[in-house]
């Protein structure tokens, strides 16, 4: 990694930069003000009486949990989606192309340093996590299957604004694009399938009203496997289990109409967590293609070279 | 040392590059002229890999350049005609960011950088911030940058756009000082004068095509050729003009009061005999000389396809 040469000059040239240091200044103090406003009405609670309710320090680190994550998710396509499409404006995309440097080194140098800042973003939040060590209840598993989840988290974000960055000429289309993709993979999957399933049920339940029998079970069908791509869904269901609720694995399946179990559904952390990893490695192929304009060219060419090789060979061929 | 053959680049229907062919030999330094849109940015962009070619062969030194096109970019020196830069990048990071681009880290790095910045006159400006710079400092920056990896050709798209002429000039002698060097040298450009001194080799694109190629001398000798004769007649102009008219050398007459443009084919003893040929038909001649020529006429008579051949007598069409 410290060998790429893109990754080196994005972060000499953000270490410089004052938007790293006060994105990390306002988030940590809306975190420290949180952390102590929770930490004082516990100990006013405890004054007025003299219960000390633990399972509230729970609430500060889902607080906290939950603030990063939205951090992730929504700060990442805004460092990245500009990313490539500004060395396009800047006119200095061009410039690298025509080294020896390959595009897949150009988008892996963008991913990494961007993975870097949000990596510091997220570990300088660490002092405001330590409280909640300080009271008990959260495990050090449980911060790392929360840091595993970031992490896909990050990469995904940071896939979707580099893909629309290379793919789109403008940086303002770009992140407008990205916003727009990364709305749908949350709140896109979830009314989707709410619509879906609303629709089932009106449908049963006129067929209950002909046939004067008993409602039978609907649900969103299939489209329950959308929200494996939905990173605020595995987020919920960590936190959520992590917070003392041990049914919500059973509850985010039941949301959309009662279904039985099965094991892609059992493993929905594992499962999605994957899936959404290889979401991210997919729209980075397409960023690295999309880089190379003279890569795309070419396959395109071997495949209508293919073709007219397979029209001649018919026609060659003897008529039976 | 550069060649290209039959090259074809279409965007859609637009045909960019048409069959161009051109040949570039060790240590030349070529111009390579043409009106806008005939195709100069997209060969060159073809050639330093940013653009796929539809058909057609590039070689350097013999390797298939668009096969071979990771490792020729180590051969080939970019200038584009727009200097991007990074904002909060020093001189010497933006030199060794590059040098790292093409491999090379290190005290060899460093090392490179220090002696191209000394060469193009920015070493005492290393800890300067790029976007600081002037338009012809980053110029040379640029052209700096180009030669990190040592490369066997360089190409340079427009070099001196939006530069005044006193760091044009500087430029200039910077490009010929590598030229001496050893450096082959391709140039894209406009400013036909600045070519003229210093190219030893030119190339006239037009529609994709390369209409006109060769060594610059050769290339003058033909701009003389295709000059007008001027003849300014004292008097008897009728004579003159019937000895014109049937002469075969003359393509075309245009005439301004006494002062005859005339189109001759010939060589400079046709011109002596047509002198001889008016004198002795009484015809009083004041003044009698070919045109000097320069590039700017030829490039205008090559790509004006609008130009229509005219001949006009005291304002009459059809003479």
């Amino acid at each position: 990694m410290r060998g790429n040469p893109v990754y080196k000059r994005e972060m000499t040239v953000s270490s410089r930069s004052i938007r790293v240091p006060v994105i990390m200044m306002v988030f940590n103090s809306v975190l420290a003000l949180v952390a102590l406003l929770n930490m004082y009405s516990m100990t006013s609670q405890v004054r007025v009486t003299a219960e000390i309710s633990y399972a509230s320090f729970l609430d500060l680190y889902v607080f906290v949990a939950a603030i990063e994550f939205l951090m992730l998710v929504f700060i990442m396509p805004a460092l990245t989606s500009g990313s490539i499409s500004g060395e396009r404006e800047r006119q200095t995309l061009n410039l690298m192309l025509s080294t020896q440097m390959t595009p897949f080194q150009i988008v892996i140098g963008k991913l990494m340093s961007s993975m870097v800042n949000m990596a510091l973003l997220v570990v300088s939040s660490f002092p405001v996590f330590s409280l909640v060590f300080v009271y008990g209840g959260i495990q050090i598993t449980d911060l790392a299957l929360l840091l595993l989840l970031y992490l896909a988290v990050a990469l995904l974000s940071a896939g979707l604004g580099l893909c629309f960055s290379a793919v789109c000429r403008r940086s303002t289309v770009a992140t407008a694009i990205s916003y727009g993709f990364l709305v749908f993979l949350i709140a896109g999957t979830y009314a989707v399938n709410y619509f879906i399933w609303s629709m089932a049920q009106m449908g049963a339940a006129s067929y209950v009203n002909q046939m004067g029998g008993i409602a039978s079970q609907v649900n969103s069908g299939v489209l329950i496997y959308l929200m494996l791509f939905n990173p605020a869904v595995t987020f919920y269901q960590i936190i959520g289990a992590q917070a003392g609720n041990r049914e919500v694995s059973a509850q985010v399946i039941q949301w959309f109409g009662s279904r039985s179990s099965n094991p892609i559904l059992d493993a929905w952390i594992p499962v999605s967590l994957i899936l959404q990893t290889l979401l991210a490695i997919l729209l980075l192929a397409v960023a690295v293609r999309a880089v190379d304009p003279v890569g795309r060219h070419q396959a395109r060419s071997r495949k209508r070279e293919g073709r007219e090789r397979k029209g001649r060979l018919c026609a060659d061929l003897p008529e039976q | 040392m550069l060649k290209i053959e039959n090259l074809k680049k279409a965007y859609g229907k637009y045909h960019a590059l048409d069959g161009l062919t051109m040949n570039i030999c060790q240590g030349a330094l070529y111009g390579f002229v043409g009106p806008n849109g005939a195709g100069k940015t997209t060969t060159i962009k073809i050639l330093t890999g940013l653009l796929a070619a539809d058909s057609g062969s590039i070689t350097i030194d013999g390797v298939d350049a668009l096969r071979e096109r990771q490792s020729m970019k180590g051969k080939i020196g970019y200038v584009p005609d727009a200097f991007g830069t990074y904002d909060n990048l020093k001189v010497w990071e933006y030199m060794d960011f590059f040098a790292s681009c093409y491999g090379m880290e290190g005290l060899m790095a460093r090392k490179r950088c220090a002696f191209l910045l000394e060469q193009v006159g920015l070493e005492e400006r290393m800890d300067f911030y790029v976007d600081g710079l002037s338009r012809g400092m980053r110029q040379r920056l640029c052209l700096a940058r180009a030669l990190i990896h040592d490369p066997v050709l360089l190409v340079l798209d427009e070099p001196s756009s939006g530069l005044d002429p006193k760091t044009r000039m500087e430029f200039k002698e910077l490009l010929l000082e590598l030229n001496e060097q050893g450096k082959t040298i391709l140039i894209s450009s406009h400013v036909l004068s600045e070519l003229n001194q210093m190219c030893t080799d030119i190339g006239i694109i037009d529609q994709g095509r390369m209409v006109l190629g060769g060594s610059i001398k050769e290339i003058t000798s033909r701009v003389d050729q295709s000059n007008p004769l001027m003849i300014t007649v004292y008097s008897n102009m009728d004579t003159a003009m019937a000895i014109l008219r049937s002469h075969s050398c003359v393509r075309t007459i245009s005439i301004r009061e006494n002062c005859l443009a005339v189109g001759f084919t010939g060589d400079a003893q046709d011109e002596a005999l047509l002198l001889q040929q008016l004198v002795d038909a009484e015809v009083l001649v004041t003044s009698f000389f070919r045109n000097q020529g320069n590039l700017e006429s030829l490039f205008m008579q090559i790509t004006d396809h609008e130009e229509k051949e005219v001949l006009l007598y005291e304002g009459k069409p059809g003479l």
